[in-house]
């Protein structure tokens, strides 16, 4: 008997069953959706950083090197279980041409080694490690992915020619957050190619315990070691190659967790109004001495039946639109070591769904207990307060036309009817304006304050080498010179010891120079303007456990020299772990140097990284627009992906949900809208009534929805951003598009939808329903 | 006196093919200004819906219906409802009111949608009506405050904001105590002798007996007619038990 009933309702009510469906789907898909690429997230990461043996501490050093004293150092230090030193071939971008053109406006430190014998091996797509013939040259998987080579394609680099055999995935450089990209050549081919580009060495440990990596840290250190270029970790290769995906999926787990409230509360919406329909049923059912509990199966086994065929489909399609989701991760990393984990869990995630939504209907449904049986076949509705104490009449209305009158006063005389339809707009309004808001913020230049980076137009890098002071001095001396530059500045780096909080001894990297003119944006504290001060990154400031006012000891010139902690800032350059200061030292040798500048118009800027280019061949130049296209262009792209998918789920969910709020508010208003058509009011009365009413909620929804989406939304991807060293993240607001185009887009949408659910307003059966 | 409406030959089924039922077959009849008429029938017998066919509330399947001289058979859904709401009222049984609106609201409705900054004149007639059918000083409570009888008051208030040519009434007193049905009938009285057509469906001959016309309905048709001299004001009795008679004779 169950089964006929649930059959029946089901078909009856065809329009609440399928959106019923489509919201259960939407729901289950979203989760698992995000499930199955958490799970191939990490899965790739580790398949490709397992494959690949990447390094659990690597040093980066120019110049003079010892390989026998490092060597020396890991067989003496029982922490390590492999050691080595590859070379890097750095050569200047516009050195290297691919297919007639060249990588000069590339921001990237471009490269060229030979595969390791040991361990960060560099992996061919296939995920062999793959050892190139003479004349034969991997490129970075990146090339592949902006389409600057193709297989076959010709390399050259300073007249030296080489065939694109093929595409590496590289497990330390892989981001284009990280700054380095390795081309892959044979050892006689790297051999020609040594002299033409400046060497860098990539120190590199394989440790027995990945646990003792910040003792070994100290152990390096204290022991004296070449160390005059960055210092990267296992963690932090690991964070670098899950940011961009990771941010993706951040925001399709915010936009799962909306989409599930919103179909929780599409779930109540029609439940409720289904109850109200069947009330003299359920009165009756009640009067013959059905039990509660029997009551409540047909009702539990019609949504289970709803939440299983859209748990399902889901499922169904989460499944056919992974692979879309998962181009990017398989691309830069490879299939996931627990791919086969993935769909399982999608399955737990649609589980839970499931059984979660099955427990919420159970506990709506206890409202039959509170039904009474005689009330319920006397007047057949549920006895709601009538609210004609209401001080909103229509007697004194001088203001309002008086359909949009009733229309306002209905949306106030039943705000909870109106509060389910207001909390999907809202959450609909966060969906659209939090990934937009994020995709604007991360698009936007200042975004790169946020980062460790200043806002100038354009930068010169100068890495090691020998005459680098001399080479700064030469850019400086143009600067000064040039008229169409507005203001610039030269900022070097230098490694110093500090002492930690534990007593251990860390490598601090400081940059020397004035903060104040391209100033980064400050969490806390502001820019050092004294010698005595220094500022942190986000990173390092929690590592070394201080904050603003405490004073950390540097070693300088062999004195230990006490700094106060005057800020703490930003930073997702050089691994987050940066620091600022001003004062003069000669002691350190630098690490590298950069001048910023900033033009006195801004068209000239390409023009501009040209001529300096031309110019002064031993600097990489670049414009800073350009910089941070590439460096965050995948993370940009990601998110832009993410934040144009929401606004389309939440549109379409917008409109769906209106269509069936206003289909359900007509059923349930049929008595009141044939006494109106009775009393002589229009179908065009009627239909402007939910109209203004609809007005006056996505008003509400939209005004709600964004203001909450560019406060509790900045804050969670504030708290997002902190956990890549981004802490003084907020959101940089696009008021045309916030403020304007997407009210009007939700605005339109619902009106719309309220116009094609209102479309039956007026055809109903007078008779019948005067004589209900 | 001038006719206000009249129909002729009026056809109306429900239901399609085989399992359609003819419940208007061939009505005619024409009502005019000031008449008190009530049409009189056994459940199912197509009162009602030749009340709503009359009233332009419901379509009709063949025949003709004129009201103030135009077919109202050709009109458009807006210009029924204009029509209903200009020179018609409507009383039902049950008092189909708007829960969240108040008493005064209630009955100003149909006229503040035509509303063009006269609240004043509105409302007091609306206070004039309520004085008149005893129902002063209830404007502000709510439809669940007052009782059965007020609450008809209120429909009436309502149908005769707009000054009608006629007024439906559907079963007005069938939900009501004696004493507040009489009330209700001597209100439709006064308003008749004012002018306004009264056209009452109803299947208590104690009502019927009242009016100054009786048509009596069975399986859709108009089998009988019972004209009266004047309204009942006295021998109430006696036509109480002729419209009995003539109702177990044509009727059952």
């Amino acid at each position: 008997m169950y089964f006929r009933l649930v059959r029946s309702d089901l078909v009856k009510n065809k329009v609440i069953t399928l959106t019923t469906v489509f919201f259960v789907a939407a729901a289950a898909m979203l989760v698992s959706l995000a499930a199955i690429l958490v799970v191939n997230l990490w899965g790739s990461i580790d398949a490709l950083m397992t494959m690949a043996k990447t390094p659990h501490f690597m040093q980066m050093h120019t110049g003079d090197i010892d390989i026998g004293r490092l060597s020396a150092f890991a067989r003496q230090n029982a922490m390590v279980d492999e050691f080595q030193v590859l070379e890097f071939v750095n050569i200047d971008g516009s050195h290297i041409v691919i297919n007639g053109k060249s990588l000069v406006d590339n921001v990237q430190d471009n490269g060229f080694s030979v595969q390791s014998d040991k361990f960060d091996y560099l992996l061919a797509l296939d995920g062999n490690t793959v050892r190139p013939s003479v004349g034969e040259v991997y490129v970075p998987i990146c090339y592949m992915k902006d389409s600057t080579a193709q297989i076959g394609d010709r390399l050259v680099v300073f007249g030296q020619e080489l065939v694109v055999a093929g595409f590496v995935r590289d497990s330390q450089m892989n981001s284009t957050l990280s700054s380095s990209k390795r081309f892959l050549v044979s050892p006689e081919d790297l051999g020609e190619i040594k002299s033409l580009g400046s060497t860098e060495y990539l120190i590199e440990f394989r440790l027995k315990d990945l646990s003792g990596l910040r003792e070994f840290e100290t152990a390096y250190i204290s022991a004296g070691l070449e160390a005059n270029g960055p210092t990267l970790t296992y963690p932090l290769f690991k964070t670098i190659n899950a940011i961009s995906d990771g941010m993706m999926i951040a925001v399709l787990l915010l936009v799962s967790a909306l989409v599930v409230a919103i179909a929780f509360m599409c779930i109540r919406f029609t439940l409720l109004a289904k109850i109200e329909d069947d009330y003299r049923e359920i009165g009756v059912m009640k009067a013959v001495g059905m039990r509660v509990s029997d009551i409540k199966k047909i009702y539990l086994a019609q949504y289970a039946a709803m939440a299983l065929a859209g748990s399902a489909l889901g499922y169904a399609l989460s499944l056919g639109l992974r692979g879309l989701l998962l181009e990017n991760i398989r691309l830069y990393m490879g299939e996931s070591g627990n791919a086969s984990l993935a769909p399982v869990l999608g399955i737990v995630g649609v589980a839970i769904v499931f059984l979660v939504l099955i427990a919420y209907v159970n506990g709506l449904l206890r409202k039959f207990s509170r039904i009474s049986a005689a009330d319920a076949i006397r007047f057949g509705t549920s006895q709601e307060k009538p609210n004609g104490k209401n001080r909103i009449w229509l007697s004194k209305n001088r203001l309002l036309e008086t359909n949009i009158f009733l229309g306002v006063r209905d949306v106030l005389a039943r705000k909870g009817l109106y509060g389910t339809i207001l909390v999907v707009l809202v959450t609909a309004a966060f969906i659209i304006a939090v990934p937009q808001n994020l995709h604007n913020t991360i698009s936007s230049k200042s975004f790169i304050r946020y980062m460790g980076i200043g806002d100038y137009d354009m930068r010169f890098d100068l890495q090691q080498g020998a005459n680098m002071d001399e080479n700064a001095r030469a850019v400086v001396a143009a600067m000064a010179g040039d008229r169409d530059i507005a203001r610039y500045v030269a900022l070097t780096t230098k490694s110093f010891s500090v002492q930690t909080d534990a007593g251990l001894v860390a490598n601090l990297n400081v940059e020397l120079g004035d903060h104040g003119i391209f100033p980064v944006d400050y969490s806390q504290g502001r820019a050092p303007t004294e010698e005595g001060e220094i500022a942190l990154s986000v990173i390092n400031a929690s590592e070394l456990n201080v904050k603003v006012g405490d004073i950390i000891t540097l070693v300088i010139d062999g004195r230990d020299t006490q700094l106060a902690v005057c800020g703490i800032y930003s930073d997702i350059t050089n691994g987050g772990k940066t620091a600022k200061a001003v004062f003069d030292d000669n002691s350190a040798s630098v690490m590298w140097s950069i001048v910023c500048a900033e033009l006195t118009d801004k068209t000239l800027i390409s023009g501009k990284v040209r001529e300096y280019t031309e110019r002064f061949a031993f600097a990489k130049v670049t414009g800073v627009d350009e910089f941070v296209a590439q460096t965050f262009g995948t993370s940009i792209t990601s998110v832009g992906k993410a934040a144009y998918a929401s606004l389309a789920v939440a549109t379409v969910i917008t409109a769906l949900i209106t269509v069936l709020f206003m289909k359900m508010l007509i059923a349930k208003d049929r008595y009141s809208i044939a006494v109106m058509k009775a009393c002589g009011f229009r179908n065009s009365d009627i239909r402007l009534q939910y109209v203004s009413r609809s007005v006056l909620v996505v008003i509400a929804g939209v005004f709600m929805g964004t203001l909450l989406a560019n406060t509790l939304g900045g804050m969670l991807a504030g708290k997002a951003m902190a956990s890549f060293g981004g802490e003084s993240f907020r959101f940089v607001v696009n008021p045309v598009l916030a403020y304007l185009l997407m009210p009007l887009l939700m605005a339109g949408t619902v009106l719309l939808a309220t116009w094609v659910g209102t479309s039956g307003a007026g055809r109903t059966n007078l008779l019948q329903r005067i004589k209900e | 006196m001038k006719s206000v409406f009249f129909g002729e030959n009026i056809v109306k089924s429900f239901g399609d093919g085989d399992k359609s039922r003819k419940v208007l077959d061939g009505v005619s009849l024409a009502v005019s200004e000031g008449e008190f008429v009530s049409i009189m029938g056994p459940s199912g017998s197509g009162k009602s819906t030749l009340m709503f066919a009359l009233s332009g509330m419901d379509g009709v399947d063949s025949g003709r219906v004129h009201f103030e001289g135009r077919d109202i058979s050709g009109m458009t859904e807006n210009e029924l409802a204009d029509m209903r709401r200009t020179r018609m009222g409507f009383v039902f049984q049950q008092p189909t009111l708007l829960k969240n609106l108040n008493i005064l609201d209630n009955i100003i409705l149909p006229s503040m949608r035509d509303n063009r900054g006269h609240n004043g004149k509105i409302v007091a007639r609306a206070r004039m009506l309520m004085e008149r059918t005893g129902i002063a000083g209830l404007e502000e409570r709510g439809v669940t405050e007052v009782s059965g009888g007020q609450l008809q008051r209120v429909g009436i208030c309502r149908a005769l904001m707009s000054r009608p040519a006629v007024l439906f009434a559907d079963e007005p007193t069938g939900s009501l105590n004696s004493q507040s049905a009489q009330e209700i009938m001597d209100i439709f009285a006064e308003i008749s002798d004012e002018g306004t057509a009264v056209v009452l469906v109803t299947h208590d001959a104690r009502v019927a007996a009242q009016t100054q016309r009786i048509m009596f309905m069975r399986d859709g048709k108009i089998v009988r007619e019972m004209q009266f001299a004047e309204a009942a004001s006295e021998g109430l009795e006696d036509r109480f038990q002729e419209v009995v008679a003539t109702m177990r004779e044509h009727c059952i």
